[in-house]
């Protein structure tokens, strides 16, 4: 801001000159003249030199006010009101200052009304001018932390958009559910008549799910385990044993291991009637297997995993969060949370591009868990890698960061509870959650969401730099 | 204080064509040709395994085919199924041979029982 100030004239001070009062002091450059808060005792007439004027929050967070040069003058206002230093003062350049007591200044307004009317028209000015910058400061910072359901429903839409369109392209597209429309011809047998025909070894049960699954527990005797997603590969070996295999092709074949997510059981029966084997049925309750057959079991193993690389090391990060919080001009630091959106943009992006080729994957890692609904896991698997995306772009680029940060948020806090139920439930499974590797799914990685949690919820409460607010992009904090 | 959103824009976009070209695997060269499995798969017949250079790929087995896409990734051939099924095969010699883990459960190895191992018969694809 350009200075204004000029120093009282010889005529303005009744023939006293400013000169002639004070004690002229050179300050080097850098040296600080006021300090905030300190008692006064001077008042400042610049000779020569730069000076910067400037507030500083406990914190740290200095604000510039204003700078001062040659023929300007400071440090009037605290010896007017007997108020403490409202701004520090720092010289910029080497300075040349005249420094008038207290005493000295209070005689000169005494004798002379013109530099008093001076100074209260300055000091007038000056809280005009405030008081227009607090309140655009304050619209802007009102604007700043402004939530509204459009910042959600952009997001959230766009991820929506961009994965269903993004499906239509895509050489490995998914259905939107699984056996949408499908004429589902696949006879359903009661347990207890299932429970029979294995007593009388008159049916042969396979086993459809994932071969983790299958080795933590299955019904004992089951002739074949076919995971439904290697039926392509893996049929002609279930073909050659079912021949090899003394009257098991006169037998029913009766299919289990759907769940609540997906029904592998129904689909591989329907594959298995495509190729042509007509005695082909499904158990009625087909979660019910478990309390009714006898079983084979082996205690639970950490399922195979493979490390998430980069990304896997990144994650490591939001555990610092948990030292960092601990430290209050830290906690609240507008710094961290840049650094925040930074990191968890970054791991954010990297986790969905790994997934957006290939949502079948992720559906699939997404049945392991056993939560969602099967009409739900496809949709799930196509939006929530571009959700990943977007709010990862949206928070490295500063766009609706408080939105995006509860987005983030909501993801987080989904994972973790997924994370737990599986560790609660002995899942045989990884994490899943960077496409095609995984993580093992233990309370560190539990930990490490939580992490990531806290972040969000520090940029939530204190992000305000770097951001790009309807108010245009801030790089710091704006200069008064 | 200013900024320069091109040189804002052109940070960020190497950064995503960074991410973007991480994601994309390493060279397929080394890889590509036809495999045909040591033993007999399901008691009768071999497999044969075709790996092309463009990331398509052919499994083959009593005559019936089926398409996948193939990537490689810290050195070993991951082999993505259309049903989502992700199966790993562990180069050895040179890539002259390759052991497929056939659980579909991501083992960083080849479990001794669910393991089939391929030898080349031609490379390039």
């Amino acid at each position: 801001m350009e200075d204004k100030r000029k120093p009282p004239s010889a005529e303005e001070t009744g023939g006293l000159k400013l000169c002639e009062l004070g004690q002229e002091v050179v300050i080097s450059a850098g040296s600080r003249v006021v300090s905030q808060g300190e008692t006064p005792e001077f008042f400042y007439v610049i000779q020569s030199g730069r000076l910067r004027v400037f507030r500083e929050t406990a914190d740290g967070i200095q604000t510039n006010l204003t700078e001062l040069g040659a023929g300007a003058y400071f440090g009037e206002v605290a010896l007017v009101t007997g108020q403490p230093r409202s701004a520090s003062v720092e010289a910029l350049t080497e300075a040349r200052l005249i420094k008038v007591s207290q005493v000295e200044f209070d005689r000169l307004l005494d004798q002379n009304p013109k530099l008093a009317r001076h100074i209260i028209n300055q000091l007038a000015t000056w809280l005009v001018t405030g008081d227009s910058r607090l309140e655009k400061e304050v619209v802007h910072q009102v604007k700043l932390r402004q939530i509204s359901w459009f910042d959600y429903a952009l997001m959230i839409g766009l991820s929506i958009a961009l994965g269903l369109v993004f499906n239509i392209y895509n050489d490995n597209k998914i259905p939107l559910i699984y056996g949408w429309g499908e004429k589902d011809n696949i006879p359903e047998i009661s347990l207890q008549q299932a429970r029979e025909d294995y007593q009388k070894n008159q049916a042969i049960f396979v086993d459809a799910r994932k071969s983790a699954f299958y080795d933590q527990k299955h019904i004992k005797g089951t002739f074949f385990n076919l995971p439904l997603i290697l039926t392509d590969m893996m049929y002609p070996m279930f073909q050659f044993t079912l021949e090899q295999t003394p009257g098991a092709k006169d037998k029913t074949i009766i299919v289990y291991g759907g769940s609540f997510s997906r029904r592998f059981d129904v689909e591989l029966a329907r594959f298995l009637k495509n190729k042509g084997l007509e005695k082909v049925a499904v158990l009625k309750d087909y979660s019910g297997w478990e309390n009714a057959f006898p079983l084979e079991e082996k205690p639970p193993k950490e399922a195979a995993s493979i490390s998430l690389g980069l990304a896997g090391l990144l994650e490591w990060l939001p555990l610092s969060i948990f030292v960092l919080i601990l430290i209050p001009p830290i906690r609240r630091s507008p710094y961290l949370s840049a650094a925040c959106r930074l990191l968890l943009g970054v791991i954010f992006i990297a986790f969905a591009l790994s997934k957006i080729l290939r949502p079948a994957v992720f559906a699939l890692n997404t049945v392991d868990y056993g939560m969602m609904p099967a009409w739900g896991v496809n949709l799930w698997a196509l939006a929530l890698p571009w959700a990943e995306l977007v709010v990862g772009l949206f928070l490295v680029l500063g766009i609706r960061t408080r939105a995006a940060a509860t987005l983030i948020g909501a993801m987080e806090v989904t994972f973790i509870i997924g994370l737990v139920w599986a560790i609660l439930h002995h899942l045989p499974i990884n994490c899943g959650c960077v496409g095609e590797v995984g993580e093992p799914v233990n309370w560190l990685k539990v930990l490490k969401n939580t992490g990531a949690l806290v972040m969000t919820i520090q940029i939530f409460l204190y992000d305000r730099f770097f951001v790009l607010d309807r108010g245009g992009f801030i790089l710091r904090d704006r200069k008064i | 204080m200013k900024i320069n959103f091109l040189k804002l824009g052109t940070i960020l976009g190497l950064i995503i064509f960074g991410l973007v070209l991480w994601g994309c695997g390493e060279s397929r060269s080394p890889f590509a040709g036809t495999y045909r499995s040591v033993e007999t798969f399901a008691g009768k017949n071999y497999v044969e395994l075709d790996l092309k250079e463009d990331g398509k790929g052919t499994w083959t087995v009593a005559g019936k085919s089926t398409d996948f896409t193939w990537v490689v990734n810290d050195g070993k051939v991951w082999i993505y199924t259309k049903s989502g099924a992700i199966l790993i095969a562990t180069p050895t010699e040179g890539g002259k041979v390759l052991s497929l883990d056939m659980t579909g459960d991501w083992h960083p190895g080849c479990p001794p029982n669910a393991c089939t191992t391929f030898k080349r018969v031609q490379t390039g694809g």
